[in-house]
């Protein structure tokens, strides 16, 4: 029953928060509705893993996966433009599944944050870090068994972080969507999806066999 | 600086949320104004004065670009300045990519006080509230982050001692780092599993667990968030009223000066004096103590 | 009362051959401190975790265990949760959450007690561990001590009737297992609290038990009052095992033949000996020992001259101007309490990091000379404190492989080299073993394996004897002078005084960054009053510079009565 009228609630308030600000803050509602339809998704997402019944060790074990990405990503630092956290996140969600994909990107955007700052980017980061999560996860089977494939999702995800994240930038710096300035958005972070793809294809097809190699053992040792 | 942090993180949110989205998504000047300056003021208060100087000057790039750009990708407005590939270069472009440029600006500001003084524990506070599983699972992440450095450090000495970190080529470095970082995977996962039964034995998992965290909610609190929410609320009824819609396309025109619209500007602007206002409260505090004692 | 009920315990692990746990019957009065004891694999631990629900390992189990005459199984969640609390070996394994206070909460934060009743326990028993100085830093900040502090705490919360601990003072330093095993001795007297501890310090256990529990290959060997535990233990026709992890006085007592004494404490000790050789011990000529000859013809191994060292700019300095040196082939020890900068000098002399001041020499070379990976190869190796770390792979023999794959070695020759040195260190029966899976002797055999790979000619060794039980240290005394009658010179860094005693040929002080003094070990510990060995405090009223045992029981015989 409280289930119900919960998600009852959400259901109003989603559209309600939408419309309401958009119509509030009627010269920037592009920027107004793409936060908030961010936060409200990720919002639902967390529930519905708040709901479900995750036992202890499945728990401890995505606060853990969640360090291990941050920590590469530290570890990383002294290379500029190397970030496993995308490579990690999709070895995750191939590995242990979508949702566990989703949690890890959500929340080595966040955790990363407290350490590098946040902003209203945060949400955003935490969406796209977390959908290639969950990506990952629904392609878990063609990853494992090909190497072409991974390859391409290497390429294909480092850049769909940067698309992602450069809708964000025109929806900010605009009052609405342009398209010319998006593609000029795209042209001017050329390079850094460029680096982006390129570590992503090195960190993939150097670590994910291995790392799986890790997880297979762990997980039959302790049967997950 | 520990007169406005002090305050309960529901507190804090709130403020934070409302000067966040005014700031964010509303477009009169004089809020934008507002908003900067408090910002400004807020972080000096947070931070030393140098420190402050040193990130307006590395924000000062960013808003150049923005203010400069916006003419070129966007040709409203009535007022041409110059042609430019046989595109116009309007003035209105031209001050909304100024606008636009000092409301990031403001808003880095304000997200630089916000990470400051929302730490870690009252995030997870306010987090726990919601999803208190998932909170519990940063609480953990953010034990194990030092933790996993502190091994991989450990793991590179030991490493480095049988002569295998000393290639000095960026490929053989990567490998290094990852063979490191391979190791530091495979601990972290038993430490968690090790970890979990530790949680188990502690009771974790049995129903009904609560919330406790060291944060009171007191009559100041109680102040604090009541006046928040009326200024918050005064100046979003004068943009609902449309008392403070400015519009800078085709034409600048600033909203017919009304009772509302004054009162909404000056309610903001009051809303992003706060801290300073209660730091300056504060001090007086103790000078007065000081000067009694 | 009996609290706690075990009857014919017995226990088998999925896919072992033999039972871990052969029929154990044991009772536990409430209030009682009791020392659960035996070698390493004699299923001490595997007890243990069965007497706590949540932790009990998977296998078969037959018999019974009653808590408050009730069968463990049948008590309900929230009861075995709160009123059996447990403390693991390591420290870091079970601190949850990123602050000292959500650490202490979190508890019952489980068991669902609402805020104002948390607030009151979690202040209460901060108040009387002395906790409200770090109560809201960061877990991560602690020391080893105060993390093993706060686990206790944040156990004891839940106001639990029987504490379980796993051997949780091995991780730690001396001073800060002394202060452990003192704070639980506090708690059985001052609140009852029934305690049952796994532990290989039985020098300081010893004492504080009302009962000691000796375990041998999943029985019951013996379980009696300690004194009578000792005693029995040392007048078996064979001598077992657990004989030298014995405390000092007991072990001089029974080599003596003073069976019926057992004193257990220095100070009974030392009324023991006094008592029996004041008198003789004054009319023994005092023996000067003959110091060897120094050969100082050759340039030392290591030297350090005046060597700074911080961390970073803005911090103070580490070192302070540390000189030394080791000769060749000479087994030195660097003894001195946390933070006094041990580990930093041993960091540096294995060129880990960099002095801003000084020289470094190894055989009389600059550190400098030996670029690129040359000083660790057949030079110098590092057994760090945390052996584990050396190993990446999934077996210890695909580890050595691999090691000696980088360095080029033909496969055959691998082969034969992995074989000659396991054969060398005995961990041949290891080799196909998980790197995670060994116990603390053995991986630190097996570390010792992959340094030998490469020949050293000067082994350091950071806290080598960290979590070994008396046996395993025993086994690595050994190794490690077996090494040193072959030529390699030895430096260590150890918090062990017993260790240095028995094996260093010097030992140096370590105190705010320096090295204060250096001497042979019988000069050295003599000339401490309170950093010194258990014997020597026994014994330095008649033979101050007797600093191991086996010096004490042969002063003793000379002085015969």
């Amino acid at each position: 029953m409280k289930r119900v009228m919960l998600r009852c609630i959400f259901c109003a308030a989603l559209p309600a928060v939408v419309v309401g600000g958009a119509l509030l803050f009627r010269e920037r509602h592009y920027a107004f509705v793409s936060l908030a339809v961010a936060l409200l998704a990720l919002f639902a997402f967390f529930l519905r893993f708040e709901r479900a019944a995750l036992d202890v060790r499945r728990l401890v074990l995505l606060a853990a996966l969640t360090a291990l990405s941050v920590t590469g990503r530290m570890l990383f630092a002294p290379l500029p433009g190397f970030k496993p956290v995308t490579a990690m996140v999709v070895i995750t969600g191939v590995a242990f599944g979508g949702e566990a994909g989703f949690l890890t990107g959500a929340f080595s955007a966040l955790l990363s944050n407290f350490y590098f700052g946040q902003g209203p980017w945060t949400p955003f980061q935490m969406l796209c870090w977390g959908l290639i999560g969950l990506a990952a996860g629904r392609f878990s089977g063609i990853l494992r068994r090909s190497p072409p494939a991974l390859a391409v999702c290497a390429v294909l995800s480092g850049v769909a972080y940067s698309c992602g994240m450069d809708v964000w930038t025109v929806l900010w710096a605009d009052g609405g969507f342009s398209l010319s300035r998006y593609f000029a958005a795209l042209a001017s972070s050329l390079p850094f999806t460029a680096v982006y793809a390129l570590s992503n294809l090195l960190f993939l097809l150097l670590f994910a066999r291995p790392i799986w190699r890790i997880l297979d053992r762990f997980r039959q040792k302790y049967a997950l | 600086m520990n007169a406005f942090a002090a305050y309960h993180p529901t507190v804090l949110l709130t403020y934070f949320l409302s000067v966040l989205v005014v700031s964010m998504f509303a477009l009169h000047p004089v809020l934008q104004a507002a908003a900067l300056l408090g910002g400004l003021v807020f972080c000096a208060l947070l931070q030393s004065r140098r420190r402050t100087a040193a990130d307006l000057a590395f924000y000062l790039p960013l808003f150049l670009l923005i203010a400069v750009t916006n003419p070129l990708f966007s040709h409203n407005g009535v007022t041409p300045l110059f042609f430019l590939n046989g595109n116009p270069v309007t003035l209105e472009a031209l001050l909304y990519g100024v606008q636009i440029a000092l409301m990031l600006v403001g808003v880095l500001f304000w997200c630089k006080c916000y990470s400051k003084v929302m730490t870690t524990d009252k995030f997870l506070y306010l987090f726990g509230r919601v999803i208190p599983k998932l909170a519990l699972v940063l609480s953990m992440a953010l034990r194990f982050l030092p933790l996993f450095l502190r091994r991989a450090r450990e793991v590179r000495r030991a490493q480095k001692t049988l002569g295998l970190l000393a290639a000095k080529s960026r490929v053989d470095r990567i490998r290094g780092e990852m063979r490191v970082f391979l190791a530091v995977i495979s601990w972290s996962l038993e430490h968690a599993m090790a970890l979990s039964s530790a949680m188990k034995a502690r009771g974790y998992g049995l129903k009904g667990r609560t919330q406790f965290s060291l944060f009171r909610f007191t009559p100041g609190d109680g102040v604090l968030l009541g006046v928040s929410l009326a200024l918050f609320g005064l100046t979003l009824a004068g943009m609902a009223t449309g008392a403070t819609r400015f519009a800078y396309y085709p034409r600048l025109t600033a909203p017919p000066a009304s009772p509302l619209g004054l009162l909404a500007l000056c309610a903001f602007a009051v809303l992003c004096a706060l801290p300073a206002i209660l730091e300056g409260k504060e001090w007086l505090t103790w000078s007065f103590c000081k000067s009694k004692i | 009362m009996e609290l706690l009920q075990i009857e014919n315990l017995t226990f088998r692990y999925p896919g072992a051959e033999a039972d871990a746990l052969r029929g154990i019957t044991l009772t536990v009065r409430q209030g009682e401190f009791l020392v659960l004891c035996g070698e390493s694999g004699c299923g001490k631990t595997t007890l243990l975790r069965l007497l706590k629900r949540e932790l009990a390992p998977a296998g078969k189990r037959g018999g019974e265990i009653r808590y408050r005459g009730r069968s463990l199984e049948a008590l309900d969640a929230r009861t075995s949760a709160a009123q059996i609390g447990f403390v693991l070996q390591n420290p870091d394994e079970q601190i949850v959450t990123d602050k000292v206070w959500h650490e202490l909460a979190f508890g019952l934060e489980n068991l669902g007690l609402p805020t104002g009743v948390i607030r009151r326990r979690v202040g209460e028993m901060a108040s009387y561990f002395g906790i409200q100085d770090w109560f809201r830093r960061e877990t991560d900040a602690l020391s080893g001590g105060q993390k093993q502090l706060l686990n206790l705490a944040s156990v004891l919360v839940m106001q639990p009737k029987l504490l379980l601990l796993d051997e949780p003072t091995a991780q730690l330093d001396p001073i800060a297992a002394s202060e452990f095993l003192q704070t639980l001795y506090k708690l059985n007297r001052e609140l009852g609290l029934t305690i049952l501890l796994v532990e290989h310090r039985l020098e300081e256990a010893f004492p504080l038990a009302d009962r000691a529990v000796l375990l041998e290959a999943g029985r019951v060997l013996d379980c009696d009052a300690p004194r009578r535990l000792g005693r029995a233990l040392q007048t078996r026709e064979h001598t077992h095992p657990m004989c030298c992890a014995l405390p000092s006085a007991m072990r001089i007592a029974h080599a003596l033949g003073a069976v019926e004494q057992s004193p257990l404490t220095v100070r009974e000790g030392r009324d023991f000996l006094e008592a029996r050789f004041a008198a003789s011990a004054q009319a023994q000529p005092q023996t000067q020992p003959e110091i060897p000859p120094e050969p100082d013809d050759a340039a030392p191994a290591i030297e350090l001259k005046n060597v700074w060292f911080r961390y970073e700019k803005e911090l103070p300095d580490v070192l302070r101007g540390v000189t030394m040196a080791v000769r060749r082939g000479e087994f030195y020890c660097i003894l001195g309490a946390n933070g006094t900068g041990k580990t930093t000098a041993l960091q540096v002399v294995a060129g880990l990091r960099r002095p801003y001041r000084g020289a470094v020499r190894i055989d009389g070379k600059p550190l400098k000379a030996y670029g690129g990976g040359a000083l660790y190869r057949g030079k110098l190796a590092l057994l760090p404190q945390n052996p584990q770390t050396l190993f990446l792979q999934d077996t210890v023999r695909a580890d050595l492989d691999e090691l000696l794959a980088l360095r080029g070695v033909e496969k055959e020759a691998r082969e034969a080299q992995v074989k000659a040195v396991a054969a060398r260190v005995g961990v041949e029966p290891l080799l196909d073993r998980h790197p995670f899976d060994l116990s603390g002797g053995e991986l630190q055999k097996c570390a010792l394996a992959k340094l030998l790979l490469s020949a050293p000619e000067i082994l350091l060794l950071d806290e080598p004897t960290k979590g070994l039980d008396a046996f395993a240290k025993q086994k690595l005394t050994a190794l490690l002078r077996g090494l040193c009658d072959d030529g390699v010179t030895l430096l260590a860094v150890t918090h062990d005084v017993e260790f240095a005693a028995e094996n260093a040929d010097r030992c140096g002080l370590f105190f705010d960054g320096e090295l204060l003094s250096d001497d042979r070990p019988q000069a050295f510990f003599a000339q401490n009053h309170f950093y010194t060995t258990a014997a020597n405090r026994m014994a330095r009223g008649l033979w101050p510079d007797a600093v191991t045992c086996a010096q004490v029981v042969a002063r003793c015989r000379e002085a015969k009565p």
